[in-house]
């Protein structure tokens, strides 16, 4: 085998880094790496600007009117839980689905255990697709938001979310929408489409480096704030402040994650958001239909691509998917993504929760002969092992 | 949906009492024995281990014990100097279930809880 690497994994996060997004945030925090919205210097306030400026291209690239909705956090899981926590009150119930991360799935458990909420989870189809129908049927009084993923980590399947608005509109209930997997490679227009709130990352589809994240809440939606402390802001008061953003934000803002999500955005918007996806489903299309051709291989949700991500989840009869996992890496190169994938109801509905399976994730620089090769090599496997 | 538990049950393997946990990986690394690497894999179908299997698991102890963690997958490779194709289709319960469990190496838990 050769040194080189083929990276399949960029649903847990994307790799290579643009290097213009790399450079950039080294050059631009070299120059700027002050603390933003603290201090009276012009540094300072440059910091400030441009953390504004990144806030009101954010609230431009998901659609919403007021970048100072726009609320930082380290990521979609910390986002996730700043809305969840903010809004519930007692004796409220949730709705979420059986698709959806551990990052929605285990604020709710948490909640639930501890006797705050009650939730019920939207099943998927045999598609991977959550019907609107089944939302609706679960949706009750006291139903305080819909909390669900935009595309499923494990399946690759975009959700129906405009339809899905629509019935949560009906009924008076927020949608709020995990699109860690989305942002970058799904247009999301929240005023467009009657969504509520979306908690992005800025690792994966958007290629900023990993820690940096946020919220964006449409202004109907009001979040109670959580946790407390140094907001640059009112710094004479013990009452944290309570207007957006920093009522969601506390402490020292991540500026070169900062930096690296608008570099991030820049290489989206510069290749454009419909060609990237396009691109990568027509290489994930070449991908499933080498892996479907290979006798012992099974395939998840991957008979119809259109609406899909490019993920691929895949087990090998026979061969524990760590084993598959660890063959493709030491034996080919090729690095792949195994285990449940911080999904367990998914896993648990495809009947693989025990030993969990191994998902080929495409990204911007993922080429035909990395597809190829990663063909190829699970070719290998069933005849080699078995 | 309950809390996922890690439990563990005490055997008598090779003469001595052990604990492993549910997935029948040792539970305490400095446990493991050749006696009991040999025991466990005639429960796994493997009668008699041979020389390749024995160097193998010696390669996945010692790389154990003198850097506290298992191998990455390429100083597998590079260790045993076998492929991971090879090494899978060595052991009948493959690399994870097999040679590393049979080698009493901690059970390599990533995203399985």
């Amino acid at each position: 085998m050769t040194d080189r690497l083929i990276y399949l994994d960029n649903a847990a996060t994307s790799f290579p880094k643009p290097p213009e997004v790399l450079r950039g945030m080294v050059e631009t925090y070299a120059r700027v790496g002050a603390s933003p919205g603290r201090s009276s210097h012009d540094l300072a306030a440059q910091a400030g600007r441009l953390v504004d400026e990144t806030r009101a291209r954010v609230a431009r690239f998901f659609g919403a009117p007021d970048p100072d909705r726009v609320i930082f956090a380290a990521n979609a899981s910390d986002a996730l839980n700043t809305v969840i926590l903010g809004l519930v009150r007692p004796g409220d119930h949730l709705v979420a689905t059986r698709l959806d991360h551990n990052s929605v799935l285990r604020p709710l458990h948490h909640l639930a255990e501890s006797g705050v909420v009650t939730y019920d989870l939207a099943p998927f189809d045999g598609q991977g697709v959550v019907d609107p129908d089944a939302v609706a049927a679960l949706l009750r009084p006291t139903t305080r938001a819909v909390v669900m993923t935009h595309g499923s980590n494990v399946l690759g399947t975009i959700q129906p979310v405009a339809d899905i608005a629509r019935v949560c509109a009906g009924r008076g209930v927020p949608l709020i929408l995990d699109v860690a997997q989305t942002a970058g490679l799904v247009p999301i227009d929240m005023a467009g489409q009657g969504i509520a709130a979306v908690a992005f990352t800025g690792h994966k589809s958007l290629y900023g480096p990993s820690g940096i994240g946020g919220l964006v809440l449409m202004p109907e939606l009001d979040v109670a704030t959580t946790r407390f402390g140094g907001t640059g802001m009112d710094s004479a008061s013990l009452v944290h402040s309570q207007a957006y953003p920093l009522r969601l934000e506390l402490g020292t803002l991540n500026l070169l994650g900062v930096i690296g999500l608008g570099l991030g955005l820049d290489f989206v918007e510069g290749q454009g958001m419909e060609a990237l996806h396009a691109r990568e489903m027509a290489l994930t299309t070449r991908l499933r239909d080498g892996l479907a051709a290979i006798p012992g291989v099974t395939l998840y949700g991957a008979d119809d691509l259109r609406g899909h991500l490019p993920v691929l989840t895949t087990n090998v009869d026979g061969v524990h998917p760590q084993d598959v996992g660890a063959i493709l890496d030491g034996d080919f190169g090729i690095a792949t993504r195994v285990g449940v994938h911080c999904a367990p109801i998914v896993h648990r509905d495809l009947g693989t929760i025990d030993r969990g399976a191994v998902r080929f994730s495409l990204g911007a620089f993922t080429t035909t002969e990395d597809v190829d090769a990663a063909i190829e090599a699970m070719a290998v496997i069933p005849h080699g092992v078995g | 949906m309950a809390e996922p538990v890690r439990t563990r049950e005490l055997r008598t393997v090779a003469g001595q009492e052990v604990w492993f946990d549910s997935e029948g990986f040792i539970w305490e690394p400095d446990d493991w024995t050749e006696g009991i690497a040999a025991e466990l894999a005639r429960e796994s179908g493997i009668e008699r281990l041979d020389d390749v299997q024995w160097r193998v698991l010696r390669f996945l102890r010692g790389y154990y014990l003198h850097n506290g963690r298992a191998p990455m997958n390429r100083e597998l490779r590079n260790g045993t100097e076998l492929s991971l194709v090879e090494l899978e289709r060595l052991f009948p319960d493959g690399i994870r279930m097999g040679a590393r469990r049979l080698a009493g190496l901690p059970n390599p838990k990533t995203c399985l809880d």
